[in-house]
């Protein structure tokens, strides 16, 4: 609603020749002019013709100016209607009381046209501005209200795709707000098929949608290539590459990754830009800092990316720590930073492990006081267990075990430019996951799978010995052979037949992996004992125990292997 | 906050030194500094000698400016950078992008 | 001798008015001559708190037509009534009277 350039005046003056003076004054000016000879008119003309400004006599009969001018006021409520009150007053108090009725400023007797005009130009400039303001403050409530809905609709996107994972799982404590992934906060954790535990906590710069975005695909990849048993050099790699491609220049994901490995004890971390992670010693209650070594995601194309990790054994009961910058540059009433020794002191004066975790949100909170927002604050433990502890709750995870593939069988072969550049494991992987009861076995599956593989291609298809890994020197000498031996490789193949039949209580899984290579002599090999020394062995005893049974056709070119399982497992 | 940069005579070197903190308020000015020039300089050098603050914002102004510079041919050098600042950089391990002194 | 009504002011009044200067000098007579008569009416009444409103109204308008010596007494009238004084009051409505039948003079034949 614009203000119109020629106003509507209303005049309320009981005095006809001065009524009459004021009407003509203001309509010389152009403007339009509603007269009232007294308070009660005054406020009936208000209400039926909506004038821009009011000229009333302060003293009138029936309802005086004060009186009208409240009333004026109230019916105006939000809008600004400037009221001028007419009056040879000029005792304070009458004055006063002329504003406190709502008066914005006063004429005085006799009329000076230069001066009401002055006023009225005022006033009205006054009104524009009221009304221009106005417009601008509905206009940016609702901007308010739509983006607000947008970011309710962007945080269900996201929430579908950036599920829990196994944050839930025993050995995890995190601290996450609902809405962080709006301060460009994401926390993903999955459970590999060897099962292990992946965790990345990434911070994305900036603030709002724009910050979210990144975190979508990032968890898409995340999730996607940890269930289809990806090792977290890949994982990373894919994402940094995603990020890079997708996001503009000068955005960016500081992250921490970490492998964990509840059988051999040990984790993987990988940090780029977020504060230095600290693994706490259970035994020993000392910390060891693991710092960024790295650029954060996004900002490295692939060829300069660098995933050198670093590698840290756990005794059962130590706890690994990552945190976002929240953390450390929470802030105080006074502007203080909370920093990193107070942190550290947290740790060294901590008497039960179990409790540091809530020991050091307590802290962080103590020292910034009620300004303090959760919202910044993400935080992780891990803490290393048996493997039993993990299993247990990731069944429980699992979820719904769908009724699709029952009976089936495929064929695969492997050349040479793939044996080069592509592991196929996890693509077939991929699919015995989808089998109703086979998810649960992936683990064992992937290994009997992989060391099929391994076999095949190395002994098989590049000739190999595998007596050469039986000492350190031949160990280095087996792979330097492996690289040059597969960039040479002209010819060969590995071929995989998988077939699956469901029982009553169960189903098996046949797997039969070829090579294109000479074979071998099996049956000597199969009778040597279980070699747990050494370095070498084609892991068949391993894979004797996973299977049902296990044989190898013609010249041992040929393997086959039947894994079977029940239903009650 | 406040942004200035002056072109060496021969137009072959860009100081930036920014005053203040380096924050997204910075952005236009700094962008500024550098996109307006018609002869592009081979080397630039961003003074941190005032520069009281720095974010996470800053560091993708560093990157756009890296990219506008030629990306990985890029001759940035940041100079008398501060303890704070300092760490701040070293936590992203801009040191593998940047000469930083 | 000091003239009932500023010329100047008068001017500047026709210039506003134009056409409508005329009706307005009749308003204004007729409306100030009833507003005479109530005061002496009000002052029979001893109505004074009424006759301070009416020569508040009146020393306004008398003051838009440049009438400087009624508006003056219009003002004394008004002082005078706020101490409830019944004395000095007729002796100021005579002087308003004169005023007045001078005033409307000057404006009937400008």
């Amino acid at each position: 609603m614009a203000v119109p350039y020629v106003l509507k005046v209303l005049i309320a003056d009981d005095t006809d020749s001065d009524r009459l003076i004021l009407e003509s004054i203001v309509k010389r000016e152009g403007h339009e002019v509603v007269c009232a000879r007294d308070g009660l008119e005054a406020v009936e003309l208000f209400k039926s013709t909506a004038p821009d400004i009011v000229l009333l006599d302060a003293m009138m009969p029936r309802l005086d100016g004060l009186g009208a001018a409240k009333q004026i006021k109230e019916l105006a409520g939000d809008e600004l209607v400037p009221i001028i009150f007419l009056t040879s007053l000029t005792d304070t108090e009458s004055l006063v009381k002329c504003l406190e009725a709502g008066g914005d400023d006063f004429l005085s007797k006799p009329y000076n046209r230069f001066i009401i005009q002055a006023k009225i130009k005022a006033f009205k400039r006054m009104r524009e501005m009221h009304v221009t303001l106005h417009r601008q403050r509905n206009e940016i409530a609702l901007h308010n209200e739509h983006l607000l809905q947008e970011q309710t609709v962007a945080k269900q996107v996201f929430d579908n795709i950036a599920h829990s994972g196994c944050l839930d799982a025993a050995n995890v404590k995190y601290l996450l707000s609902p809405l962080a992934v709006f301060n460009g906060d994401v926390l993903v954790a999955g459970i590999r098929p060897s099962g292990n535990m992946m965790v990345l906590l990434g911070d994305f710069t900036g603030h709002g949608l724009p910050a979210a975005i990144g975190a979508m695909p990032l968890a898409t990849s995340f999730y996607g290539m940890v269930q289809k048993g990806f090792a977290l050099v890949d994982v990373l790699r894919e994402i940094n590459q995603k990020l890079k491609s997708i996001l503009p220049v000068g955005v960016f994901c500081c992250a921490c990754i970490v492998d964990m490995d509840f059988v051999k004890r040990r984790i993987k971390v990988w940090n780029g830009g977020l504060p230095d992670c600290y693994l706490y010693r259970a035994k020993t209650g000392e910390v060891e800092p693991v710092r960024s070594t790295h650029l954060p995601l996004g900002v490295q194309g692939d060829k300069a990316f660098r995933d050198d990790c670093v590698y840290l054994e756990m005794d059962l009961g130590d706890r690994f720590f990552m945190w976002s910058d929240g953390i450390v540059e929470s802030r105080n009433h006074e502007g203080g930073m909370y920093g990193e020794e107070r942190l550290r002191r947290v740790f060294d004066s901590n008497d039960a492990s179990g409790n540091l975790f809530d020991e050091i949100i307590a802290d962080v909170h103590d020292y910034s006081g009620e300004g303090c927002r959760d919202d910044d604050l993400s935080l992780v433990e891990l803490k290393m267990v048996e493997p039993h502890e993990v299993d247990a709750s990731v069944d429980a995870l699992s979820g719904h075990v769908s009724t699709g593939l029952m009976e089936w069988a495929l064929d695969f072969e492997v050349k040479p430019s793939t044996f080069r550049l592509f592991d196929p494991l996890p693509l077939l992987l991929n699919i015995l996951v989808e089998v109703p009861g086979l998810r649960r076995h992936s683990g064992s599956l992937y290994t009997i799978l992989a060391e099929l593989y391994s076999n095949a291609l190395e002994h098989g298809v590049l000739g190999l010995k595998s007596e050469w890994k039986e000492s350190p020197e031949g160990f280095s000498r087996y792979y330097t052979e492996r690289t040059e031996r597969l960039r040479v490789l002209i010819d060969g193949f590995v071929s995989f037949h998988l077939s699956h039949k469901t029982t009553a209580d169960g189903g098996s899984l046949l797997i039969r992996v070829g090579d294109s290579g000479g074979g071998f002599s099996h049956v000597e090999k199969l009778n040597v004992g279980h070699k747990t020394e050494g370095y070498s062995g084609r892991g068949i005893p391993l894979i004797r125990t996973l299977c049902e049974s296990l044989r190898y056709i013609d010249n041992g070119s040929q393997v086959e292997a039947v894994f079977s399982w029940s239903n009650d497992q | 906050m406040s942004i200035v940069s002056s072109v060496s005579d021969d137009g072959k070197e860009l100081v930036i030194s920014i005053q203040g903190r380096f924050d997204f308020s910075a952005h236009q000015d700094f962008r500024n500094s550098y996109e307006a020039l018609t002869v592009q300089p081979s080397n630039y050098r961003v003074d941190m000698d005032e520069t009281t603050y720095l974010d996470s914002s800053a560091l993708g102004m560093l990157l756009l400016l890296r990219d506008h510079a030629g990306g990985n041919t890029a001759s940035i050098e940041i100079i008398n950078c501060s303890a704070d600042v300092k760490k701040i950089l070293t936590i992203s391990n801009f040191e593998q992008l940047f000469t930083i002194h | 001798m000091t003239q009932a009504v500023d010329l100047e002011a008068l001017a500047a009044l026709k210039d506003i008015m134009e056409d409508e200067f005329t009706a307005l000098v009749q308003t204004y007579l007729a409306d100030t001559e009833a507003r005479v008569a109530l005061l002496h009416e009000l002052l029979t009444q001893q109505d004074f708190d009424e006759i301070r409103k009416n020569a508040h109204s009146m020393k306004g308008s008398s003051s838009n037509l440049g009438a400087s010596l009624l508006t003056d007494l219009c003002f004394q009238v008004e002082q005078q009534s706020k101490g409830n004084h019944l004395d000095g009051l007729d002796t100021l409505l005579s002087q308003i009277d004169e005023e007045f039948l001078l005033v409307k003079e000057a404006l009937e034949n400008c």
